[in-house]
């Protein structure tokens, strides 16, 4: 259900209107279910949610939602929905040690933090929960920007599962990038 | 009377019996097993490859007939690369990423290398297993003027270029450029990339495809304030590059070093405090016989610059003027009106594009030729829009193309 509810996200919402590394998965589903679904869809979407890690109440506490606010640069299939969580890889994979970095602000104590997006690598596309969001992303070039590559380049395997979003720490001083 | 009848009855039957014997006797042929239909000899201007991600393989499809010619597989990446097609060999070259027990195993990486009429492999070079992998795929892979030398961006996520002798068959060497990324052919034997220190270099080969060696333009951009797209465009021996913000450069690698010019606005001081913003995927191309240049647009702020356009402009990039429009056609509507089975052009399907939000589209290509079509793609819908690219006409619609995917290669 949470498919669907990205489509729909997708038309009101700025940020699932861009282009994304993998989110044809999530594309699909929602169109060719239909509108049949959209009367479970809060049910199915609070069966996925876990408890917010960073007591956040809201999608901006969300791991499973696009808009948790630690997924300010992510491109990616949340690992949450893919059976691991924010911060652990799914069963199977390994956690790429080389990451791109994005810095997000906390609503809870308003602080920016830096985001680690570490991609889980090893098993094909988990397909599930496509988000995709780039503020501050940069092109190709300025690579520790830039979500568009696949990060499993420093894994075992470079396929690509999924991402998780993992504090490093406070920033000191707030993102150049815009 | 009776007579009269009973002589015309048998005149009426016999021409009754005449009428339908060739109809009787026109059964169908037993069809021959085991043919293969082939591709013609040339390729033709109108068209277009569609790497798809979630299918892993490429089609290739006629765009002015709108019928599918055939596909070239892919491996474990997360976008099939663009194909490159030599019409002087009638080969095709595919880089492409295996894993020797298919999800897992050793990495190999390779360039396959296709007959263009049979779409068989009929060889392959063995690269470095680290050629780059993106969500675009764009920029990632390209063969260089005179169809001798192929270059593959290796990011892993360090930056490097293989060069293989697609003529010998044979992986030359790896050339070390740190801090650039993307290849922008211009010639024979370069080449060049865009620097995250806000430059372009030029990659210059030697006759056998050895490094000659690397020169630098002076810096150009602000990778912070308003970073140049790799997503550009070719204009013979220069590249169109646009910045998040609208400022197009171009940059000439036809001399010692990479020349940029002065930049130019893409748009008005009205459309960009209206927030007016080029984005998407491939959002530009460029037609170099008109010199008219497309991109994708779309009302944004920061952050917005991979958001799909429901417009399209066009500048003369001669006179620096806008001057088209072009309205995006709902390719939500040719995606899913297949599986509901929708005739294209009935009721329905007008119903269905009166009523379903319009997504936008993602990627652009222009063909060449002087009657030149633009095909147009969402990167989650499995439809290409095919516009007459002088007038903006919608024409018709690709359909069941794939599912996912950002580029659109006219051979």
């Amino acid at each position: 259900m949470s498919r669907l509810d990205n489509w729909f996200e997708g038309i009101t919402r700025e940020s699932a209107r861009r282009v994304s590394r993998r989110s044809w998965v999530s594309r699909l589903g929602a169109v060719l279910v239909g509108g049949a679904a959209v009367p479970l869809l809060p049910v199915a979407r609070a069966a996925e949610r876990a408890a917010s890690p960073d007591g956040i109440a809201g999608a901006e506490g969300d791991p499973s939602s696009c808009q948790y606010w630690r997924h300010c640069a992510i491109d990616g299939f949340l690992c949450t929905c893919c059976g691991g969580s924010h911060s652990a890889c799914p069963p199977g994979t390994e956690m790429s040690p080389v990451t791109w970095i994005g810095t997000c602000r906390n609503p809870k104590d308003g602080q920016d933090y830096i985001i680690s997006y570490n991609d889980c690598c090893g098993k094909t596309i988990c397909g599930r929960c496509l988000c995709n969001r780039n503020e501050g992303e940069r092109p190709l070039y300025h690579w520790y920007r830039n979500n568009d590559l696949n990060w499993c380049g420093g894994a075992k395997l470079q396929t690509y599962n999924c991402s998780t979003a993992l504090v490093v720490k406070v920033a000191k001083e707030a993102q150049p990038e815009k | 009377m009776t007579s009269g009848v009973t002589a015309w009855r048998p005149t009426w039957l016999l021409a009754l019996l005449v009428a339908f014997a060739p109809t009787a006797q026109a059964e169908v042929a037993p069809d021959d097993p085991g043919q293969v239909t082939s591709l013609p000899e040339a390729v033709g201007p109108h068209w277009v490859w569609v790497p798809d991600r979630a299918l892993r393989r490429t089609a290739l499809f006629d765009g002015a007939a709108g019928a599918m010619l055939g596909l070239i597989d892919s491996g474990m990446t997360i976008t099939p690369k663009a194909p490159q097609w030599s019409k002087q060999r009638a080969e095709i070259y595919a880089v492409d990423t295996i894993y020797t027990r298919g999800h897992h195993g050793e990495r190999k990486d390779y360039v396959f290398i296709y007959d263009a009429r049979t779409l068989e492999v009929k060889g392959e070079v063995e690269i470095p297993p680290r050629a780059g992998d993106t969500g675009t795929g764009i920029a990632l892979v390209d063969m260089l003027d005179g169809e001798r030398f192929l270059v593959v961006l290796n990011q892993s996520p360090g930056s490097s270029v293989s060069v293989v002798d697609l003529a010998e068959r044979k992986f030359i060497g790896e050339i070390q450029t740190a801090g650039c990324a993307g290849v922008y052919p211009a010639g024979p034997q370069r080449f060049g990339m865009l620097c995250g220190n806000g430059t372009a270099v030029l990659v210059m080969l030697t006759e056998q495809g050895e490094l000659e060696r690397i020169t630098r333009s002076t810096p150009f951009f602000d990778v912070v304030a308003d970073p140049v797209s790799e997503k550009g465009t070719r204009k013979g021996t220069s590249w169109l590059f646009s910045s998040f913000g609208g400022q197009l450069h171009e940059i000439d690698f036809s001399g010692a070093a990479p020349v940029p010019a002065a930049p130019w606005s893409l748009f008005s001081d009205k459309e960009r405090a209206n927030d007016w913003r080029v984005g998407g995927g491939q959002y530009l191309t460029y037609h170099r016989p008109s010199g008219r240049l497309y991109s994708i647009v779309h009302e944004g702020g920061p952050g917005s610059h991979k958001d799909p356009g429901t417009e399209v402009w066009v500048w003369d990039a001669g006179t620096r003027e806008k001057i088209e429009t072009f309205s995006m056609p709902n390719v939500l509507v040719p995606f899913i009106r297949p599986q509901m089975g929708i005739e294209a052009g009935g009721f329905v399907d007008w119903l269905l594009r009166a009523l379903l939000p319009n997504l936008g589209v993602h990627s652009i290509v222009v063909t060449q030729d002087d009657q030149p079509l633009l095909f147009v793609r969402h990167a989650d819908l499995g439809a290409v829009g095919v516009l007459d690219a002088v007038s903006g006409e919608h024409l018709r619609d690709l359909e069941e193309v794939g599912l996912s995917g950002v580029l659109l290669v006219v051979p």
